[in-house]
C-alpha cells in the first residue's frame, strides 16, 4: 500500500466527519417522522429531542382499526401481490419467445414492444378514455393490467435467458422434450436469480402504484395506500381532529394537555409504507445492477 | 434417429414458420402483445381529439388548430412549461453531478463497514415512493410542528413555513432530489471507478502527483464515459417522472412555481373534463419528448466509444 502525506490523512479525517454529518442529514426526515408517529405531542412545549416524551402506539392503532385507512393497505398488498406474480409469469413467458433469435418476426416484436412504445404514446387523456370505455375505472384491473406485461423486463430476462448453456436445452429436445416442456421444466428453474430480480422491482413498483390510482380510482375504497396517504398529507381536516379529540377521551388522556395530529397519523402510515421497502431491501441491494439498466433506458 | 440429424433437424425447422415448434412459441408471446396492442397502441391515434371539439359527451366537430392556438396563448400553460424545464435545468446542474461527488468521496474512505453503512443508508429513499418522501418533508418543514422550524424557534428565530414559499420551491424540490437519488445513482459511477487499473495511481505517485492531480488525471478520465453515456441517455426522458413528487408537494400558495405540464394535463383534462385542450397539451410535450429522444441517439451514436444507439 501506498504511504499517505499528511494532506491526504487530514483530508480522510474531514471526509469521514463529512459522511457522518451527511448520514444524519439522510436518516433526520424517517427519524423524525418516526418519532412523530410515536408521540402523542403536549401542547404548548418546545421539544426537539427526536426521542418521544409521552411514547404510544395510538397512531400505528388507529390504522390498524380505520377502515377508511386499512383498506387502502390492503388494496396495496392485494394490487402488489397479484399483479408482481401475474407479472412475472407473463414476462418470463414472453421472454422466451424473444429469445429466439432465428424465429421469424422477433425483430418486429422488439420494435412492437420497446422501440415504438419508447417514440409515441397516446398520452394521458386518450389512455383515460380507453380506460374508461373498457370499464376499468374504480376497477383494480386498470391499476394492474396495463403494468403486467414489459417489454424491458422481457429484454432482461431474454438476456439471462441466453446466457443459459445452450447445451441443456438441446438435450431435452434430443430425449423428444416439446418446447413447452423445454421452457418449463429447464430454463424456467435456471432462471431463477433474474425473476427474483424483477419480482423484487416490480414488486417495489406495484406497491407504490399512485398515479394510476389517482386517475382511475374514484371510490375512495378502492384507493392504494399511498393514495390515502397523500389524502392525509393535504387534507387535515376538522373531521380528522375530532376524531382525534374521542380517541383521546376514550384513552382518558385530557384533550388540552395532549393533542393528537393529523400529521402523527400520516407519519405511521409513512412508516407503514417504508416497513415492506426496507424488509426487501437486503435482497434489492444484490439487483442493483439490473435495476440500474432498467432504470438508466426506461427513466 | 441419432442426435445429430434430430438437432439438425430442429435448426432446420426453425427456418419456416409455423412448425408446431414455432406456433407454441408465438402463443407464448400473445399476451405481452395484446396487453401491449391493447394499452398502448389502441390510445396512440386518440391524439386526434387535440384536434377536436371534444368534451365528456364525445366528439363534436374539427377544430384544426384552434386547441393549440388556445393553449399557446394561455398564461398557465407557458407557466407550467417554464416550470417544467426549470426543474430541467436544476436537475442537470445540481442532481446529476451529486452522485458523482458522492461516489468520489465515499471512494477515498477505506473503513469498509462505514462505507457500507453509508452507502446503505443513502441508497434507500430511491426505492421509496415519492409521496413518503414528499411527506416526510412536509412534516420536516411544518411551520408548526417541523423539526426545522421547532430548531428555528428554539433559537429564537420565527418560523418559515418553506411549503409555501414560492421562490424557496424549485431550492427544494431539488434538494428533496438529491435525497432521495444521490445513493444509488452513485452506484454505477462506483462500480466504473472500481474498474480503474490501481497500477495507474502507483505510477502517478511516484512520478510525484498528488491527489487532486491524481483525480483530475486518472479518476475522472477513467470513469468519463460512463458520465457522458448517462446524461446523454437521460435526454430522453427529461420531461418525465415528475408528476408524482409536484403532485405530493403542489399547494395553491406554491402552484405558480411548482405547476409542471402533466399536472396541468391532469387538472384541466381530468379534473376539468377539457380532454381536447389536455390532449393538445401532452401531444406538444411529446413531440418534445420525441425531438428530445432523436436527439440523445444522435448523440449516442457519436460520442460513445461503441457508436452504440438507443433506438
Amino acid at each position: 500500500m501506498l504511504k499517505r502525506s499528511t494532506g491526504e490523512k487530514v483530508f480522510n479525517v474531514f471526509n469521514l466527519i463529512g459522511f457522518f454529518v451527511f448520514t444524519c442529514l439522510m436518516l433526520l426526515p424517517i427519524v423524525f417522522v418516526l418519532k412523530q408517529s410515536l408521540d402523542i405531542a403536549i401542547a404548548g412545549t418546545l421539544n426537539i429531542s427526536l426521542i418521544p416524551k409521552s411514547p404510544s402506539l395510538v397512531f400505528y392503532k388507529m390504522v390498524i382499526t380505520e377502515e377508511s385507512v386499512y383498506r387502502p393497505f390492503l388494496n396495496s398488498v392485494y394490487i402488489t401481490i397479484v399483479g408482481t406474480s401475474s407479472s412475472i409469469l407473463v414476462n418470463a413467458i414472453g421472454a422466451y419467445t424473444l429469445s429466439k433469435r432465428e424465429l421469424a418476426g422477433n425483430k418486429f416484436m422488439i420494435y412492437f414492444l420497446v422501440i415504438i412504445p419508447m417514440l409515441f404514446g397516446g398520452g394521458l387523456i386518450p389512455t383515460y378514455l380507453l380506460m374508461r370505455a373498457l370499464g376499468f375505472i374504480d376497477r383494480f384491473a386498470a391499476l394492474i393490467v396495463p403494468g403486467m406485461a414489459s417489454g424491458w423486463y422481457m429484454i432482461l430476462i431474454r438476456n439471462y435467458y441466453w446466457s443459459i448453456p445452450n447445451s441443456l436445452a438441446e438435450s431435452a429436445r434430443i430425449d423428444g422434450a416439446e418446447e413447452f416442456t423445454v421452457f418449463f421444466r429447464i430454463i424456467l428453474p435456471l432462471a431463477k436469480p433474474v425473476l427474483s430480480a424483477i419480482a423484487l422491482f416490480a414488486g417495489v413498483g406495484f406497491w407504490n402504484t399512485f398515479m394510476s390510482a389517482i386517475i382511475y380510482m374514484r371510490d375512495p375504497k378502492k384507493y392504494t395506500f399511498p393514495v390515502k396517504l397523500r389524502e392525509m398529507i393535504l387534507l387535515q381536516n376538522d373531521n380528522d381532529q375530532q376524531r382525534m379529540e374521542d380517541m383521546l377521551q376514550s384513552m382518558g388522556l385530557d384533550p388540552n394537555k395532549f393533542f393528537l395530529t393529523a400529521e402523527g397519523l400520516s407519519a405511521a402510515m409513512m412508516i407503514i409504507s417504508m416497513i415492506p421497502i426496507i424488509l426487501v431491501y437486503p435482497y434489492l441491494q444484490k439487483h442493483f445492477a439490473a435495476g440500474i439498466m432498467v432504470g438508466s433506458i426506461k427513466g | 434417429m441419432d442426435t445429430a440429424t434430430t438437432v439438425k433437424r430442429y435448426h432446420k425447422n426453425q427456418k419456416k414458420i409455423l412448425t408446431k415448434t414455432n406456433i407454441m412459441l408465438y402463443l407464448m408471446i400473445t399476451v405481452p402483445l395484446l396487453l401491449y396492442y391493447v394499452f398502448k397502441y389502441i390510445p396512440m391515434p386518440g391524439v386526434i381529439i387535440a384536434f377536436q371539439q371534444y368534451s365528456l359527451a364525445g366528439f363534436k366537430y374539427w377544430v384544426g388548430t384552434n386547441n393549440f392556438k388556445a393553449i399557446f396563448s394561455t398564461y398557465f400553460f407557458w407557466e407550467a412549461f417554464r416550470n417544467n424545464w426549470v426543474f430541467v435545468g436544476f436537475g442537470y446542474f445540481f442532481v446529476t453531478p451529486s452522485p458523482i461527488i458522492f461516489a468520489l468521496l465515499i471512494n477515498e474512505i477505506r473503513v469498509r463497514w462505514y462505507k457500507k453503512t453509508v452507502q446503505t443508508i443513502s441508497t434507500l429513499p430511491n426505492f421509496v415512493t415519492w409521496v413518503v418522501i414528499g411527506g416526510l418533508f412536509i412534516q420536516l418543514l411544518s411551520p408548526s410542528t417541523g423539526y426545522i422550524n421547532l430548531l428555528i424557534r428554539f433559537f429564537g428565530g420565527t418560523p418559515i413555513f418553506f411549503m409555501s414559499r414560492a421562490a424557496l420551491f424549485p431550492w427544494l424540490f431539488t434538494f428533496m432530489r438529491i435525497w432521495k437519488g444521490v445513493g444509488y445513482g452513485a452506484i454505477i459511477y462506483l462500480a466504473a471507478l472500481s474498474g480503474i487499473d490501481p497500477q495507474l495511481y502507483e505510477a502517478a505517485v511516484i512520478d510525484g502527483a498528488n491527489k487532486l492531480r491524481q483525480v483530475w488525471h486518472i479518476t475522472l478520465p477513467g470513469i468519463r464515459n460512463t458520465i457522458l453515456v448517462l446524461i446523454v441517455l437521460s435526454f430522453s426522458h427529461v420531461l418525465k417522472g415528475f408528476f408524482e413528487p409536484i403532485f405530493v408537494l403542489k399547494n395553491p400558495m406554491n402552484r405558480s412555481r411548482s405547476e409542471i405540464l402533466d399536472t396541468y394535463i391532469y387538472t384541466i383534462g381530468i379534473l376539468q373534463g377539457k380532454f381536447n385542450i389536455a390532449t393538445a397539451v401532452g401531444l406538444f410535450k411529446s413531440l418534445i419528448s420525441m425531438f428530445l429522444l432523436f436527439f440523445a441517439n444522435f448523440l449516442s451514436k457519436r460520442f460513445t466509444e461503441d457508436g452504440r444507439s438507443i433506438l
